[in-house]
């Protein structure tokens, strides 16, 4: 039986090493995520957005508290042990695109499969079909260093979509890009979420990111401050 | 997929790998060339020991070894001939030659000095052409009073071919004999405390200053050395009441050669290996710490630490496959261009004679090479596979 939440996070704290001491990043925090929701995790630099971005992507552990992603507790599996649901399960946009140099566009977004072991045929269908809907066909053999900037965060977008995860974590997508290319990342994210109704969370400070969300969660010093859903703007 | 990530991070930065590359090669070529060179050495060596001077068997009567007889020829060979006759009917021997080793005194009149004699049959010494005549002429077939002397031993005795000298012994009854010989050309092997001591003379000749009509052993030479340990059961199987010993038992210099070499070998693998490693192991590492972040984004994608140490290790066997190669290719050419050059090297300590450097291109030696550069390079990639492996997510991807 599966849960209506994608994301559960339950009385969460974390805290990170800074020379002797010890500082708080997330404090006591409590987060439900619904399927198909287009969340922003919205709030100033250091307030801890990236910190619960890197706990529901397991890829960080809490200090205490509990998360369950897709029905899974992972905050009682090692990090390393979780590879399954993050290949599976969860897809990731990063700030700095972060595309892997020697691959090809067409490669880095098949990456993904071949850690699912799919074959051959089914692996370009879906490689194909993505870079179509981001716009990037006739990029496909092109290399990070030959892409624009739009260009690579479209490509981690078809990399982090072609698995058809069921939550897509994006770090600051649109912060390294002009404005006119970041609003035209933020259609794309958009009009996917409502075709696929993945779940989408961002962690952003920027308001036309933010003002495209269905829901936003206001983090400040650690703590949620405040979670309204809000109507969402024309994508 | 791994293949072709490591193949394009070896590529990726040209400059680095290239340095790595040279050092494989540089490794893999000084293995080739030094192996080559040993296997040449110990080649040369081994067959000029057997074809110069002690055959690839000796047949002794038996309890020869054991005797603690001093008088000359206690344990000869009774029936050499018919000895003889039967190996010589194996196909695989090339040829069989009596000998008598004898000590005693030369003399020019005014001086004596002691000598070591190896009695020989003329025709079959000429054979084997085992030393380098600088004056007169080899042996003759019939003239019992001719002797060849070492050169060291002729410069000591102030004589000349042509010139007379007295050999003294004890004979096989034990009584002193002397008999005067003509000096039919003076030798040299290059050993030079040998040839201050060395005379060469016809059987018949020590026979008669012996007093005997029996030989001391038989030399068997074959056509193959590989032939030995088969041809030796043969003969022990057909013919009884002897002795045999293989060269490699007669040849204690050469096993000392060997041992010496391979010592040298063994240490120049032992850097070898440790300066590739680090070598290796050193790119490897600066490419874990520069595509840091590369691998948080991997490891957030859900590959598997396994996965990802399988990904830096191809690139360690990448880099060592295509350095082994090179340093084949290198080595081989090089190799040749050495055997073609006709370089001369000095006397070897003992000898006075020096040698064509030749390298010997056999295939365990190419292959051991290529393993060598392989299998380094594919060690020295595990630990910055681990580091790579155990790194923290969240940690690589903020790294900068």
């Amino acid at each position: 039986m599966t849960s209506k939440h994608v994301i559960a996070v339950t009385g969460v704290n974390k805290t990170y090493p800074l020379g002797r001491i010890r500082v708080r990043a997330l404090s006591d925090v409590d987060l439900t995520i619904g399927r198909g929701e287009l969340i922003a995790l919205a709030g100033p630099s250091g307030s801890g957005k990236t910190t619960l971005l890197n706990l529901i992507g397991c890829i960080d552990k809490p200090d205490d508290g509990r998360i369950v992603v897709d029905d899974v507790d992972v905050t009682r599996v090692p990090l390393h042990r979780l590879s399954t649901l993050r290949r599976d399960t969860l897809g990731f946009i990063f700030q700095t695109f972060n595309l892997i140099p020697v691959l090809t566009a067409y490669e880095n977004v098949e990456y993904p499969l071949l850690l699912q072991n799919l074959p051959r045929r089914e692996r370009e269908t879906r490689v194909r079909h993505w870079l179509r809907e981001v716009g990037l066909e006739q990029q496909a053999k092109q290399r990070p260093d030959q892409l624009s900037g739009g260009q690579r965060q479209r490509v981690a977008i078809a990399r982090a979509m072609v698995t058809e995860p069921k939550l897509v974590l994006a770090d600051e997508p649109t912060a390294n890009l002009d404005s006119e290319t970041a609003a035209r990342i933020l259609d794309l994210l958009g009009e996917i979420n409502t075709r696929t109704r993945c779940t989408f969370v961002f962690s952003t400070h920027d308001p036309s990111l933010i003002a495209r969300a269905e829901r936003v969660v206001r983090i400040r010093d650690g703590r949620i401050e405040q979670d309204t859903a809000v109507e969402r703007l024309s994508a | 997929m791994i293949i072709k990530l490591a193949l394009r991070n070896i590529l990726r930065n040209r400059r680095r790998s290239a340095i790595t590359l040279t050092v494989i090669v540089f490794g893999a070529v000084g293995l080739i060339l030094f192996g080559g060179y040993k296997a040449r050495t110990f080649y040369g060596l081994r067959e000029s020991t057997i074809n110069g001077r002690i055959g690839h068997m000796q047949i002794f009567k038996e309890g020869y070894s054991k005797s603690q007889s001093q008088k000359p020829l206690d344990r000869a060979l009774d029936d050499a001939a018919a000895i003889r006759k039967e190996i010589e009917r194996d196909p695989r021997v090339k040829m069989t030659a009596a000998q008598i080793t004898l000590m005693g005194l030369i003399s020019n009149g005014d001086k004596s000095e002691t000598f070591i004699a190896t009695a020989v049959e003329p025709p079959k010494e000429r054979a084997m052409n085992s030393q380098r005549l600088t004056a007169g002429k080899e042996l003759a077939d019939n003239e019992a009073d001719a002797v060849l002397i070492g050169k060291g031993l002729a410069e000591s005795m102030h004589v000349k071919p042509g010139d007379y000298l007295t050999l003294m012994t004890t004979t096989t009854a034990g009584s002193l004999n002397a008999m005067d010989v003509r000096v039919a050309g003076i030798f040299m092997t290059g050993v030079k405390e040998f040839d201050e001591r060395a005379v060469k003379m016809p059987i018949a000749g020590a026979q008669q200053l012996l007093q005997t009509t029996k030989i001391e052993k038989l030399l068997v030479f074959l056509k193959n050395t590989d032939d030995t340990a088969a041809v030796h059961r043969l003969i022990t199987s057909r013919v009884h009441g002897i002795e045999i010993k293989e060269w490699s038992e007669l040849a204690p210099f050469y096993h000392q050669v060997v041992a010496l070499y391979n010592g040298i070998f063994g240490f120049l693998g032992i850097v070898v290996f440790a300066i590739v490693v680090f070598s290796v192991a050193n790119t490897i590492l600066m490419s874990v710490f520069e595509r840091t972040r590369e691998i948080g984004t991997l490891m957030a994608m859900g590959t598997t630490r396994g996965r990802l140490r399988a990904m830096f290790v191809a690139e360690g066997v990448g880099i060592g496959i295509i350095g082994g190669l090179l340093g084949l290719t290198i080595g081989v050419l090089l190799a040749m261009l050495i055997n073609r050059g006709n370089v001369m090297l000095p006397p070897p300590p003992g000898y006075t004679v020096g040698y064509r450097l030749q390298i010997m291109m056999q295939p365990p030696v190419l292959i051991t090479a290529f393993l060598v550069s392989f299998i380094t390079a594919t060690i020295s990639s595990i630990v910055p596979a681990l580091k790579a492996s155990r790194l923290k997510i969240v940690d690589a991807l903020g790294h900068i």
